[in-house]
């Protein structure tokens, strides 16, 4: 067998061996029964008044959490980019190695899934939509600042240099030289944070922190499988408009010859939305249900018998476990499914399913097949798989749709099957930028072990959720930074083999999603 | 002699650019034509034309008497085409690139089987034999290789086609005039062995008059028009000068 870059990317298919093996076991009686209601419900979900207003109600206040919590994040993602890029340092003449600190710093919130904050802070604040609000604003602050950063970075100096040698100020530098080409950056990778703040309050909302996510759990827990799909198809179709909007504003292009038109007009735009989410959502009333003065930190003694309570080896191997597997069914099933299924139709089929993959959280995937499969590993891992193939499934057909078509078109001429053409004359070709995007998401499959495992009964996420269930705050302490380790580790090996393929100066991937959930 | 390919008032535009205009010809079964004309005469437009892999505005394609788009896939096999960008694809071997001509009789298992390097290399040996390629190579990436050697190459994954008709869109230019020399032997001379019967039909669009010898018909493109059709024998400096005008 020879490991080039298309076995690469198909083999870990090869994950769904293990996994349709334990949950073919684990399916328990009745379960089988249950399956069929759920599929069949989705083409009758319900339409009775009060489901719809509830659904809809729900859906307002998710977009009002993501829209204020997005909007926060963008505010402080460019701010802290600015200054955790190189140019501000030459501009203001600020020593390089608060840089670094600052880097450093930044990487722990982001490495903290927004589900991870939305329970610690769930503790802090006491159950308020500020809890969704700020679990969304820290760790996408931190995502926008890094990747609004490299892009500052990566831009070319010279236009720079020369404003700085006429003698502008840095403030004017700053507006002039780097806004005009950071600006349709800013849109597209913010619009996109936009659907993933969605998906990130909907998720939130599953564990209890309102809106649509919440209407979804209930009818779910209840067995309601007519109001599940109302709740899914709502959710999907906004999802869908929202993609078509921002499909349509990133038009690097049209930004760039009406930056001034779109920053304003986007300015007034988004301050209305804001205004109308804060009003929905009930003005700004925290009620801090901790004394904040009363906290005080861990002795060394408590977190070391703490180390001994948890099983740190186990929780983590479990969590690494799952996390291979769930990349294994994302990055592998979408290129099977496209060779299967070549055709128009079929491609456009396999794009549907995947629109509902990604929009679905994980754990509320894991709920579902937990309907009718005990609780395992496997679980876990095929729900964050879904819903990872999901997004991994739509880059692959953007890529391949926006790469050149011709090499297909040569095969199938030649007498090539529809399957055999786009495997060798689209897959191929993008078979290095899809490894290296699938080596960055095993980091975010990574994060997403902790929210799964508060559902899943498994990993480090689940023991979070008993520690912080019974006030063992020592054992979060350590559960947290265990799970900032581990991304950190994730980051920095997938970042170093991501370089060594984009090393080959091969066509990479959409440039913006870099860092993205 | 059977007609292979037929080519009935055949015009392609894009826009108010004519591409091809009201094209008529036929390809005759041990035909060897050669296409001559400037750049943007149309020579690369109309391989594309009756390979199939452009459709023409106006006009049909014909092969064996049946049109292209209804072709069944072995009758599509018939038809190689040697490209000017070889088309070969970087991330897979030299063997699993030459294995891939064999795609037009295969199924999409096979064809995931050879990407995985799990197919019996054996006519991939004989393939790189006929076009003169060393067997060491056959494991080699494709970016390892020299322009000549990836030429070969190509031409190896159409002897694995096997084809009835070779076009060949321009497979000389940036070689130097030995490999160049090579590679033209290599299309018109017939070749066999135990796996391969080369074709004695090929099309191959030139930018130089001066390599024309092996074929037995020279086609003139200007602007898109036929603007001669001869015998290779009656083909003088007249008509060249006027092509190149």
């Amino acid at each position: 067998m020879i490991l080039n870059k298309p076995v690469l990317c198909i083999l870990p298919i090869l994950a769904i061996v293990p996994i349709a093996s334990n949950v073919f076991y684990d399916i328990h009686p009745g379960g089988i029964n249950l399956l069929y209601n759920f599929f069949s419900s989705a083409l009758n979900p319900s339409f009775e008044s009060d489901v719809l207003y509830a659904v809809f109600n729900g859906l307002q206040d998710t977009i009002s959490i993501a829209l204020i919590g997005w909007s926060v994040s963008l505010f402080f993602g460019i701010s802290l980019a600015l200054i955790t890029s190189d140019i501000f340092y030459i501009l203001f003449k600020v020593p390089y190695s608060i840089k670094k600190f600052l880097k450093i710093l930044l990487s722990i919130p982001r490495g903290i899934h927004e589900l991870v904050w939305g329970l610690l802070l769930l503790q802090i604040l006491g159950l308020t939509s500020w809890v969704a609000i700020l679990a969304l604003a820290i760790p996408y602050s931190c995502l926008n600042a890094r990747v609004f950063s490299d892009q500052i970075n990566a831009l070319d100096k010279a236009s720079l240099d020369s404003l700085i040698q006429i003698g502008s100020g840095p403030i004017q530098v700053i507006i002039t030289g780097l806004w005009p080409k950071i600006f349709p950056v800013l849109v597209s990778y913010g619009g996109y944070r936009l659907e993933c703040a969605i998906r990130g309050a909907t998720l939130l909302g599953v564990f209890g922190l309102g809106g649509i996510g919440t209407e979804l759990q209930l009818s779910t827990q209840s067995l309601q499988f007519r109001e599940v799909w109302t709740s899914i198809w709502v959710l999907v179709i906004s999802i869908f408009c929202l993609e078509k909007i921002i499909e349509r504003i990133k038009d690097i292009n049209k930004i760039q010859k009406n930056i001034k038109h779109f920053s304003v007009i986007g300015l007034i735009i988004i301050s209305i939305l804001l205004v109308i989410s804060v009003i929905r959502l009930g003005g700004l009333n925290i009620n801090t249900s901790i004394n904040i003065n009363s906290i005080t930190l861990p002795s060394v003694k408590s977190l070391l018998i703490a180390i001994n309570n948890i099983d740190l080896v186990k929780l983590i191997s479990q969590t690494l476990f799952i996390s291979l597997l769930a990349t294994g069914i994302a990055v592998g099933i979408p290129p099977i499914m496209s060779m299967l299924f070549p055709t128009s139709i079929g491609q456009d089929v396999i794009a549907k399913i995947y629109m509902i993959c990604r929009t679905l959280p994980s754990p509320l995937i894991a709920l579902l097949l937990l309907l009718f499969i005990y609780p395992s590993l496997s679980v876990a891992s095929l729900a964050i798989g879904i819903q990872n193939m999901g997004v991994l499934g739509r880059i692959l057909k953007e890529n391949i749709d926006r790469n050149d078509k011709f090499i297909a078109i040569a095969f199938e001429k030649s007498g090539a099957s529809k399957s055999s053409s786009w495997l060798y004359g689209k897959f191929c070709q993008q078979s290095n930028s899809y490894l290296a995007y699938s080596l960055y998401r095993f980091d975010i499959i990574l994060k997403e072990t902790a929210a799964i495992g508060v559902v899943g009964g498994a990993g480090l996420g689940w023991k979070l959720q008993e520690s912080l269930s019974s006030f063992a705050w020592e054992e979060v302490l350590i559960i947290v930074a265990t799970f900032i380790s581990l991304t950190m580790i994730g980051e920095s090996l997938s970042g170093s083999l991501e370089a060594s393929l984009n090393n080959k100066k091969m066509q990479s991937f959409n440039p913006t999603p870099n860092v993205s959930n | 002699m059977t007609t292979l390919l037929d080519l009935r008032s055949v015009s392609l535009s894009s826009g108010s650019n004519h591409r091809l205009k009201d094209i008529t010809l036929s390809i005759q079964q041990g035909e060897k034509v050669a296409l001559l004309g400037q750049s943007g005469s149309g020579k690369t437009t109309l391989i594309k034309v009756a390979n199939g892999t452009l459709k023409p505005t106006i006009g049909k394609v014909l092969w064996k008497g049946i049109e292209l788009n209804k072709l069944k896939r072995r009758q599509k096999s018939e038809i190689g085409t040697l490209w000017q960008d070889l088309k070969l694809i970087k991330e897979l071997t030299v063997c699993q690139n030459v294995n891939a001509g064999a795609l037009g009789r295969k199924n999409a298992l096979w064809a995931l089987r050879n990407i995985f390097g799990l197919i019996d290399n054996e006519n991939c040996r004989k393939c790189l034999q006929v076009a003169c390629l060393e067997e060491i190579l056959m494991n080699k990436s494709i970016s390892s290789l020299s322009g000549g050697q990836q030429q070969r190459v190509a031409i190896a994954r159409l002897v694995h086609q096997q084809p009835k008709i070779i076009l060949a869109d321009e497979p000389l230019s940036s070689l130097d005039p030995q490999i160049a020399n090579d590679i033209l032997n290599l299309l018109l001379t017939k070749r066999k062995n135990s796996f391969y019967t080369s074709p004695n039909t090929c099309v191959v669009s030139l930018h130089r008059p001066d390599l024309l010898e092996g074929f037995t018909r020279v086609i003139g493109l200007k602007s898109g028009e036929i603007f001669f059709d001869i015998p290779i024998g009656n083909l003088n400096k007249t008509n060249i000068n006027k092509l190149y005008l």
